[in-house]
């Protein structure tokens, strides 16, 4: 709508109560925070259309108002906590004291993710600029929804808080880069009202430098995962503090998801039977690397019986048949896509494969491209199942030439593209349980700089 | 009496000013587009919003648009923008929950 009202149109758009902050704080990020809103009670979504008109007729007036009547340039409430200092100071009748004064005010602001932090005093983020050979002023990246200029030193900071040592830093920095990838879409992920939390996956020589667990409990809680878990909180913060996505007012995630506190692994490269990750996407396996990818939700991979491959894949292929997560049958009606840098994305699931259940494929000479292949043979549903949650229009839209399918209600349609957006990591210590992820939109991967 | 002194850890935003479009004085002869982003209910809110505008502006127009990319929520391509600003002179949307 900003873009619209840049080349002389005027606009207004329909907003639900709830999303009013949202709407102003997502207009003042693109240079317009007075953009007219008409504000309705709920959102149309799940709305008999009675109550739909209902709601249209009671904003009408809004309507024509933010259409007819000049735009004020007046101050808009700030929805975010913004403070032009650069240095700030905290006073308590003792150390503690200080340290519950800052995290009081970094709550009070919504710098928090809740969890206690770190205070990044300047002798603590010097020391976390020596984890990286950047310079503290070098901008990494601009980071959606609010445009933030990423700068190592606001990286670092934020890593410090998190209770990261100086080794981590060039993991976070390599993250906040793939967040800024242009195909991430970031700023759909960060903002949306869905669950999506970025899962982190390591691989090469860095994983075992910095000591990120690959094996037993890998994705935390606990002392082994103490390096995942300080990553995966860093990077968190750096989209709240740094691309500015804060709950309620950017993140408008409905429920919420403990995935986003943290989610970070090591690929098991030393109990993979297949070549790592990274190499699957160009890299040399002697090249560290992180992977980001944006995942709503994760259940088990669960089998100890199996020992034949055709059919652990048939039970793996079960955890992709959840008609309520958004990636399943998503393709039918269109891809994620960005059309300010014309980018599209397939939806793809992650699966952790423990090193026991990568044995029994490996053992009947299965690589993970035969897998991914069974997955995508066996992850179908009938066509109504999977409409029973998208927009019909939006499949006429996306793929005409299957109309057909709604004279053939009970055709099994794969739930997702193609096989390749299956990806897998091996991740995990000894029995047969490993993890998937109902993926939203591709992963993306950064070498890891020192 | 203890004292902490703590780098601001917020990022500064890249900052951008843009002017609002000027408004035409009333919608009587003027080309209202109605833009619908695919989500549920928002294409039955923009009919009834056509028809209390054109029981209010009788002479006005009206048009509908969809995304032309995107999947649970469709967007406007730089084409499709194009054809916008061609086509009418004010734009309703159903963009935001």
């Amino acid at each position: 709508m900003t873009l619209l009202e840049r080349r002389g149109i005027p606009t207004v758009s329909y907003t639900a109560q709830g999303f009013v902050r949202d709407a102003h704080r997502s207009a003042e990020s693109f240079g317009l925070p007075e953009l007219p809103i008409a504000v309705v009670p709920k959102p149309f979504t799940n709305q008999e259309p009675e109550e739909i008109r209902s709601m249209v007729d009671g904003a009408i007036e809004q309507v024509i108002a933010g259409l007819t009547q000049e735009v004020a340039r007046t101050e808009m409430p700030k929805e975010l906590v913004f403070l032009d200092e650069e240095w700030l100071t905290f006073d308590g009748d003792d150390a503690l004291g200080a340290f519950q004064a800052m995290n009081e005010r970094f709550l009070s602001y919504g710098w928090s993710d809740g969890l206690p932090l770190v205070p990044p005093t300047e002798e603590a983020l010097e020391r976390m600029l020596r984890g990286t050979s950047r310079s503290p002023e070098d901008v990494v990246a601009v980071l959606e929804p609010g445009f933030g200029i990423a700068t190592v030193a606001k990286i670092a900071a934020n890593a410090v808080m998190a209770g990261c040592r100086p080794e981590h830093l060039p993991v976070v920095i390599a993250a906040v880069e793939c967040l800024a990838e242009p195909k991430m879409y970031l700023r759909n992920k960060a903002m949306s009202t869905g669950p999506h939390a970025p899962l982190l996956w390591v691989n090469g020589p860095i994983r075992r430098q910095i000591g990120l667990n690959s094996g037993v409990c890998a994705l935390g809680p606990g002392a082994p995962s103490f390096a995942n878990t300080v990553i995966g909180r860093a990077v968190r913060l750096c989209m709240m503090n740094v691309g500015h996505t804060y709950p309620g007012v950017s993140d408008m995630d409905t429920v919420g998801s403990p995935l986003k506190y943290a989610a970070c692994v090591a690929e098991n490269e030393e109990e993979s039977p297949w070549p790592p990750y990274h190499t699957e996407h160009g890299f040399d396996p002697e090249t560290s690397t992180v992977t980001v990818q944006f995942v709503y939700g994760i259940c088990e991979l669960h089998d100890f019986q199996s020992a034949e491959p055709e059919r652990l894949a048939e039970v793996f292929a079960t955890a992709a048949l959840n008609v309520a997560q958004v990636p399943t049958g998503m393709w039918l009606i269109g891809r994620r896509a960005d059309p300010r840098y014309g980018t599209e994305e397939k939806e793809h699931h992650c699966l952790f494969i423990c090193p026991e259940h990568a044995a029994v494929f490996h053992k009947a000479g299965w690589d993970k491209g035969d897998i991914r292949r069974a997955l995508h043979r066996r992850a179908r549903l009938p066509f109504r199942l999977l409409m029973l949650n998208k927009e019909p229009q939006a499949l006429t839209l996306a793929h005409p030439e299957l109309a057909w399918l709604w004279e053939s209600p009970d055709t099994l349609v794969p739930v997702l593209e193609d096989a390749d957006c299956y990806d897998i990591v091996v991740v995990g210590g000894t029995a047969g349980r490993g993890a998937f992820f109902w993926g939203a939109g591709e992963p993306v991967t950064k070498p890891i700089q020192p | 009496m203890a004292s902490l002194r703590v780098f601001n850890p917020v990022a500064r935003s890249v900052q951008t000013r843009l002017e609002p479009a000027p408004r035409p004085a009333d919608l009587n002869g003027k080309r209202v587009g109605l833009y619908w982003n695919m989500k549920a209910g928002g294409d039955v809110a923009l009919r009834r919003t056509q028809e209390l505008l054109a029981q209010r502006f009788p002479r006005a127009q009206f048009a509908f648009y969809q995304g032309d990319v995107g999947w649970l929520m469709r967007h406007l391509t730089p084409g499709e923008a194009d054809r916008i600003v061609r086509e009418v002179d004010v734009l309703i949307g159903t963009t935001s929950d």
